[in-house]
């Protein structure tokens, strides 16, 4: 037996004897099984299999910590108030805060930190990873890491502008209908479902057919599919709040629908309408990137990550993961945002404790 | 009255925190009680006392981020609550300590019937069978003077009025024969009619079972009926605890006093000036919500300058469909609003911002009155500004001087939001509002209903100084008779959407009355312990409530027309 096998069980039991030993049920439960479970893997898998399982633990561990310095790191710049409300985020959530960060500054500074250009051909063909490209090149001889960074840029602002125009649209609307209600309520609520009755991936794909696959045609298509979505929840929250006293003494006070929107309902919604605004941006990404994959979202030589899946696919019949980076690129975001969002809805829904 | 018997309750020492801030904080601090077999003890004390807290911490339950100490004991006949299992404590419940809450309309499942909801204790624990089951809840609801107590169990929640279904939930708690009953204020949303069907009906069947109970309220009057001792508490903490009829002859803390003294409050009736112009005069006004019944019938009255009206009546009465039709939230049917002997457009879209302004109105929910998210400063602000046209330092000199008007401290409170207040607070913030629109009638709807004895009494005071200062005429909406007599000047009793007796106060309270104003007068509790044996022996326990309302006779020599 190698030292690292004995050192692994030595650790894991000292720790559980431990934890039981000062009564933490919890973590006792979980040190234990995983101690029983390393027994029966490390006997079928050997010691690769333990040293997986030490591998992803610290893994884990490593992401915890860090999400845990940059919550106090994150409490310590904003304000009072602001602070006492992070303070109840859970670890996810900070972890999610942290990639969102991370990607947004990749995004913002992507020239820079990017080694070569979007477009550079350096190298030839899927030529394999170096000192000068991380990640190896592309079908064409680009640098990958680089064009994984400008695609942040491309791809998430995208997603984030169309998100951002599906709100307004949407929102807009629906706090309009709540309000006003009557007959402008129900035309609007048929035209929402009219949009919502064509499937969004063809309606997607015609638009884009017929104006072309262009930057604003795409933001435009995505924000119309989306918009019903966010005009019903919108509309229904906003139903809730208009029902109030308040509102009812602001109308006998003869105040105008652009006040009572502004000032009387939009604050009594926000909570649910920034969850739905992180739910749906998910949505939106893979929308986008779902188009970029069938070759008509974003057009070539501009880095996006769906693209760039398509591009580089044929790699994976060699056994390489190049492809498979850009789509966990996608998938880290989604899961961050969803960490977020899930602890604001838990927040606004009430559910405290 | 009280039965020294065997002690089924005791409670020693009992703290309970509550997690706010990141600290643990007191919530209870220390309250010892103890409840023989059969006592029914009153708990009484201002919201935030602690006790529904306490209610809940008798049944070894601690809500949601709460938690009981570990030094105190709750000992329900003989085993200790704290340190049982939660499976021990939850065989309990139900079977042994039931608990009523305070709006059956919200602790009944509307989706199941009645009597489904009542048999599900008794077959859990395995007691009855279905069928017996059944046959005891039809028992019970007979009992408990339900009517037509062979059939109402097999309706929904929704199919059955407030009173009744709050009897039938006294009754699904009597289903497994508790030894110890929570009450936690059963008669707070109800009308005084029928509120006294309830506490008679509570009363009649907490003896004849032999039950000891828990019984929360904020109404001193109430609590005198119901319970052989009383115990008050403050923030937490006991104030003083004694049998009812010490308590109520020969209270001994000054906050008890207080408490007792607060139905003193009686502004001096104001007459109208002969030959003036009615402020507000609603004339022959019918009304009516969409294509659905007639709410308001003919409805005529006068409010005259600076004065207070008060209508009266139980809910459903119409009360605050007239205020809705006088602020143009509802156009009626037919008839007009006359302010100052000019008509008032019917719908409040056509009003023009000067009689906009002239009427404003004061809610009975501050929560749902004050917008959570506004600051206090722009609640206030808001009116004066759009009103008057007030800006920058005038517009702040100006929310200072209202706030100074309702006796809160200006620099305190500018820059707070309303879920920081207490709910008097915010009822005097509701007040600030509709001032700031420098008004000259105000609608006040229920205002005192969810507040407080001593907080309410606070708020009259208040309105009482407001109105003698600034000339305010008042419409006081109200099912409390005790808050008319302290602050009305005329009194208009409405019943079934048409006023049935109108008259300055003085009178009011004097016979002849018509009977309705009769009955209503007739059941308010009283703060004798022996009113509701008294009253009972007189009307007869089956001239109760509606009961009674039914039996009016139309021709009765002393209705005028």
């Amino acid at each position: 037996m190698s030292t690292f096998v004995i050192g692994y069980y030595a650790l894991l039991l000292t720790a559980s004897t431990a934890a039981a030993y000062f009564n933490k049920r919890q973590p006792f439960m979980m040190l234990f099984s995983l101690t029983l479970v390393s027994f029966i893997v490390g006997i079928i898998g050997g010691a690769g299999a333990l040293r997986a399982i030490a591998f992803a633990a610290a893994a884990l561990a490593l992401a915890a910590m860090v999400s845990y310095a940059f919550r106090e790191f994150l409490i310590n710049i904003v304000g009072r108030e602001l602070g006492k409300e992070l303070r109840t985020a859970p670890l996810t959530a900070a972890f999610g805060m942290f990639v969102i960060f991370v990607y947004a500054i990749a995004g913002i500074f992507a020239p820079w930190i990017a080694p070569h250009g979007e477009a550079e051909v350096i190298s030839s063909a899927f030529a394999p990873a170096d000192a000068n490209m991380l990640l190896g090149a592309d079908q064409l001889g680009r640098d990958m890491f680089s064009r994984l960074v400008y695609g942040t840029r491309n791809s998430v602002g995208l997603a984030l502008t169309a998100t951002i125009a599906a709100f307004v649209m949407g929102a807009g609307a629906g706090l309009l209908a709540a309000t006003k209600g009557g007959w402008f309520d129900n035309f609007m609520g048929r035209f929402a479902d009219v949009i919502m009755s064509i499937p969004s991936l063809i309606f997607a794909l015609l638009m884009l057919s017929i104006f072309g696959p262009s930057m604003p045609v795409i933001i435009i298509a995505v924000a119309i599919i989306y918009a019903p979505r966010v005009f019903r929840l919108t509309r229904a929250v906003a139903g809730n709040v208009v029902v109030m006293d308040y509102i009812e003494a602001a109308k006998l006070r003869g105040e105008g629908t652009g006040y009572l929107i502004r000032r009387e309902i939009l604050p009594n919604s926000t909570a649910p309408l920034i969850a739905e605004f992180g739910l749906e941006f998910c949505f939106v990404f893979l929308l986008v990137a779902g188009l970029s994959f069938l070759g008509l979202g974003i057009q070539p030589p501009t880095a996006d990550w769906g693209s760039m899946v398509r591009e580089n696919a044929t790699l994976i019949s060699f056994g390489e993961i190049t492809p498979l980076i850009p789509a966990a690129a996608i998938a880290l975001l989604t899961v961050a945002v969803n960490f977020v969002v899930d602890w604001m809805l838990h927040r606004s829904s009430g559910l405290k404790e | 009255m009280p039965k020294k018997k065997e002690v089924l309750l005791k409670i020693r020492d009992l703290k309970i925190q509550g997690y706010s801030d990141e600290t643990w904080v007191d919530i209870i601090k220390g309250v010892d009680l103890t409840l023989h077999r059969g006592e029914v003890m009153g708990l009484i004390g201002e919201s935030g006392a602690g006790k529904s807290t306490i209610g809940a911490a008798a049944m070894g339950y601690a809500r949601d981020g709460t938690r009981i100490t570990e030094d105190s004991s709750i000992e329900f006949d003989g085993m200790e609550l704290t340190t049982a299992t939660e499976g021990e404590r939850r065989a309990l419940r139900g079977a042994r300590i039931a608990y009523v809450a305070q709006s059956a309309a919200a602790s009944f499942n509307p989706a199941h019937k009645i009597i489904d909801q009542h048999t599900e204790a008794p077959l859990q624990y395995r007691l009855k069978k279905r069928m017996e089951a059944q046959e005891d809840a039809v028992d019970l609801y007979n009992r408990l003077r339900l009517p037509n107590p062979a059939e109402i169990g097999f309706r929904y929640p929704h199919q059955v009025s407030g009173g009744q279904l709050q009897r039938a939930m006294t009754a699904m708690a009597m289903s497994c024969r508790p030894d110890l009953i929570i009450f936690d204020e059963p008669t707070t949303a109800l009308d005084v009619t029928t509120q006294i069907e309830v506490l008679a009906a509570i009363r009649d069947i907490v003896e004849q079972f032999n039950t000891a109970a828990l019984y929360i309220t904020h109404d001193l009057a109430v609590v005198a009926q119901m319970a052989d001792t009383i115990k008050v508490l403050l923030k937490g903490s006991e104030v003083e605890e004694a049998p009812t009829a010490e308590m109520l002859s020969n209270p001994k803390e000054d906050y008890t006093k207080s408490l007792w003294a607060v139905r003193s409050f009686e502004s001096p009736q104001r007459f109208r000036k002969e030959g003036a112009t009615p402020l507000i005069s609603v004339k022959e006004v019918d009304a009516a919500y969409s294509a659905g019944p007639k709410i308001l019938n003919n409805v005529s009255f006068d409010i005259h300058e600076g004065m207070t009206v008060a209508v009266v009546g139980e809910s459903g009465s119409g009360k605050s469909t007239c205020a809705r039709v006088i602020t143009g939230l509802l156009p009626p049917q037919k008839g007009e609003i006359l302010f100052k002997g000019e008509p008032f457009p019917a719908d409040y879209r056509q009003r023009n911002k000067d009689q906009l302004r002239q009427c404003q109105m004061i809610y009975q929910m501050a929560d749902t009155a004050l917008n959570p998210k506004v600051k206090i400063s722009e609640i206030i602000g808001r009116p004066a500004q759009f009103y008057s046209g007030l800006k920058g330092a005038a517009l702040k000199a100006r929310v200072d001087e209202l706030l100074d008007l309702i006796e809160l401290d200006p620099s305190k409170y500018y820059n707070r939001y309303p879920p920081e207040l207490s709910g008097g607070q915010k009822q005097r913030i509701g007040i600030a509002r509709a001032l700031a629109a420098e008004p000259s009638f105000i609608i006040c709807d229920e205002v005192t209903s969810a507040l407080d004895q001593l907080v309410a009494e606070g708020i009259l005071r208040l309105l009482d100084r407001l109105q003698n200062e600034l000339n305010l005429a008042y419409m006081f909406i109200t099912h409390d008779l005790a808050t008319v007599r302290s602050i009305a000047d005329e009194v208009i009793v409405m019943q079934h959407g048409k006023v049935v007796e109108q008259g300055p106060k003085d009178d009011m309270f004097k016979p002849p009355h018509h009977p309705y104003t009769d009955l209503l007068l007739s059941s308010v509790p009283e703060m004798d312990p022996n009113w509701l044996s008294t009253l009972l022996e007189e009307r007869g326990v089956d001239n109760l409530g509606d009961a009674a309302a039914a039996k009016i006779d139309p021709n009765d020599a002393k209705i005028v027309r």
